[in-house]
């Protein structure tokens, strides 16, 4: 299939140019910005990201990791300190807390790895460092035949440029 | 319908437009580029002054602690204090890469990338100094619950525990969130490099091409380490300072030690911020992007904190007279007329009464006299713990063990090594990676072309 690969100078120019695409029925559709801009995500995909998933995860793993492991320790070799229970909860707050937060910074990490797919690869061929200055990309993939209608479609909507991928 | 002539396709294969590169690339990039021999020299002394440390590090190893200063009763002394001013050199950084994210302070953006990268490297050097303190190198490692045959675990009611955790904690961290922020910058680079470079640039960058997928779980990630990284840096300020204000000693036992550490912590953190950053942008002439009203607005925040800190010496001296308690009430008027008064008098000087200053708008945008005055707040930070640990400990409560405590000559080489250290790696950080969060800079760029776009319309 053609690769049809345009070129924005402006956030909402792409946004709007990926919303025609979508209601006209294209899904293969790719996105390239040099900074976050809400408008695109939410063009994109308006689904909250998966990574919410990991960060939750992580964080009642650490939790749990982490009062479980000193309770346990506590109790695998009994010494009674200051008085205090065995396995004491108030001062194993602190601990508990840390473990929190660090499994649930690794695993958002891990999320961030597995949902936006990074790891060291090759880049998309649509993919040029003009995507990394200022100028905004739209990739989408059509049918032989819909080439020229798309063309002026994006032309239409202030594309700056519009250019075939070849494969 | 039928496919579009042949003629169609071969215009569309025709680039019309010359693609530009951006110029916040190519100035923040041109950081990277080139080495001066001022660099060179500046590298040279640190790696000298890293190696004068290491020597000393290797005798104190051989010989035992007995040749750092420490005899009875004062057995927490430089080391520890440098602990706990690297560590609170770290807290500006994550104030500004996570609260003031939180906050949408978009003024962050430019100084963003380099107070995290001061943050992650102090943290690196403070983590040194609990191992160099403890003295036997080679045992460092029962500080970590391993399982033993004896089924011997450490004391999780200690807070000296509830440290190694925190500062393990907070190290993870701040080295995670600076390299997901660095991502998006790395593949800029990566997208310029040649040779070698691109190879690792390429690495780095895991692939990044900003797409549409990309960025949203960037933004998620961001956010959730902003809020994960708020926290913990309360968090981690407060342990140090329960490190102390969990024991009984006089000076130490206060309940409003939390607070007072955490905020004297971004005080001195935003003092080293200034420190770094003016030379930097001087250098390297980044004006165009860290301005005036940068400047500004860190000054307000160190005129703000300043006071916190302010009041609470006022309040622990407050305290301690309202206490009755005739050791708190001895111990604070030692600090101030006691063998250690000239420490308190710097502490109280460069925290409290130089920072005043900074009500003045014409001084808080005068970039000479705030790296001035930074550079004093960071020296008056370091005597503020070395007045917490050395007069508390010296003077305790029978005045029969009294006794003075006298830095070695080796203390102060490993203290002189933790400035070098940190400067070796900000020196080699600056030629690899863009000091500026380019993309976040770049963000706001986009915004403004847009604005003025719709202006014209």
């Amino acid at each position: 299939m053609p690769t049809l690969v345009s070129i924005f100078d402006l956030p909402d120019d792409a946004a709007t140019a990926i919303k025609k695409l979508r209601g006209r029925g294209f899904e293969e559709i790719e996105s390239y910005s040099p900074a976050p801009f809400e408008q695109i995500d939410e063009a994109m995909d308006d689904r909250p990201s998966k990574v919410r998933g990991f960060t939750l995860v992580g964080g009642l793993l650490g939790v749990f990791t982490g009062f479980l492991m000193q309770i346990w320790m506590s109790w695998e070799w009994p010494i009674k300190i200051g008085g205090k229970a065995f396995a004491s909860i108030p001062p194993y707050v602190i601990i508990g807390f840390e473990l929190t937060i660090l499994f649930g910074g690794i695993f958002t990490l891990l999320g961030l790895l597995v949902v936006g797919r990074l790891y060291p690869r090759r880049l998309d061929a649509a993919y040029s460092a003009r995507f990394s200055a200022e100028e905004f990309g739209v990739v989408v993939k059509v049918g032989e035949r819909d080439v020229g209608e798309v063309d002026s479609l994006l032309r239409g909507l202030s594309a700056k440029e519009v250019s075939l991928l070849d494969e | 319908m039928t496919p579009p002539p042949a003629s169609a396709v071969a215009d569309l294969l025709r680039p019309t437009s010359v693609p530009q590169d951006s110029q916040i690339n190519s100035d923040v990039m041109s950081v990277t580029k080139g080495v001066s021999w001022q660099w060179g020299l500046l590298l040279s002394l640190a790696l000298i002054g890293v190696a004068q440390a290491v020597f000393s590090l290797a005798y104190q190893t051989y010989e035992g602690l007995g040749i750092a200063g420490y005899q009875a009763p004062v057995f927490w002394a430089i080391y520890i204090i440098n602990f706990v001013f690297w560590i609170g050199i770290g807290h500006a950084g994550t104030l500004i890469s996570a609260i003031l994210f939180l906050f949408r302070a978009k003024w962050r953006n430019a100084i963003n990338r380099g107070a995290e990268a001061m943050t992650v490297f102090a943290v690196l050097t403070a983590a040194l100094f609990p191992l160099i303190h403890v003295g036997r190198l080679w045992k460092a490692y029962f500080l970590i619950p391993y399982p033993n045959q004896r089924a011997l675990w450490v004391n999780f009611k200690s807070p000296l525990l509830w440290d190694v955790f925190a500062i393990n904690t907070y190290m993870m961290i701040s080295i995670i969130f600076f390299y997901v922020g660095l991502i998006p910058d790395i593949a800029i680079a990566r997208d310029r490099a040649t040779g070698i470079k691109k190879f690792a640039y390429t690495v780095l960058s895991l692939g990044w091409q900003g797409t549409g997928r990309q960025w949203k779980a960037h933004n998620r990630t961001v956010l959730h380490l902003a809020g994960l990284a708020t926290p913990l840096v309360l968090s981690v300020h407060s342990v140090v300072s329960w490190d102390f204000a969990m024991s009984i000693v006089p000076g130490w036992h206060a309940t409003i030690f939390a607070p007072y550490f955490v905020a004297g912590a971004i005080f001195g953190g935003f003092a080293m911020v200034l420190v770094v950053m003016i030379p930097v942008r001087r250098i390297f002439r980044l004006e165009a992007y860290i301005t005036d009203y940068h400047f500004d607005n860190m000054s307000r925040f160190i005129l703000f904190t300043s006071l916190i800190c302010g009041y609470a010496y006022g309040a622990e001296y407050f305290v301690a007279w309202y206490s009755g308690v005739e050791f708190e009430q001895t111990s604070f008027w030692l600090r101030a007329f006691g063998p250690y008064w000239i420490s308190t008098w710097i502490m109280i000087s460069c925290n409290v009464i130089f920072p005043q200053l900074l009500w003045v708008k014409k001084f808080r945008t005068n970039i000479p006299l705030i790296f001035v005055l930074a550079v004093l707040i960071n020296i008056g930070m370091w005597f503020e713990r070395y007045v917490i640990i050395i007069t508390s400990l010296s003077r305790d409560f029978v005045p029969a063990a009294w006794g003075l405590y006298i830095p070695s000559v080796w203390e102060l080489s490993i203290l002189a090594g933790s400035f070098c250290w940190f400067s070796m790696f900000f020196l080699l950080f600056l030629k690899f990676l863009p000091i500026v969060a380019i993309a976040e800079m770049k963000e706001l760029i986009i915004h403004d072309k847009a604005l003025a776009a719709q202006e014209a319309h």
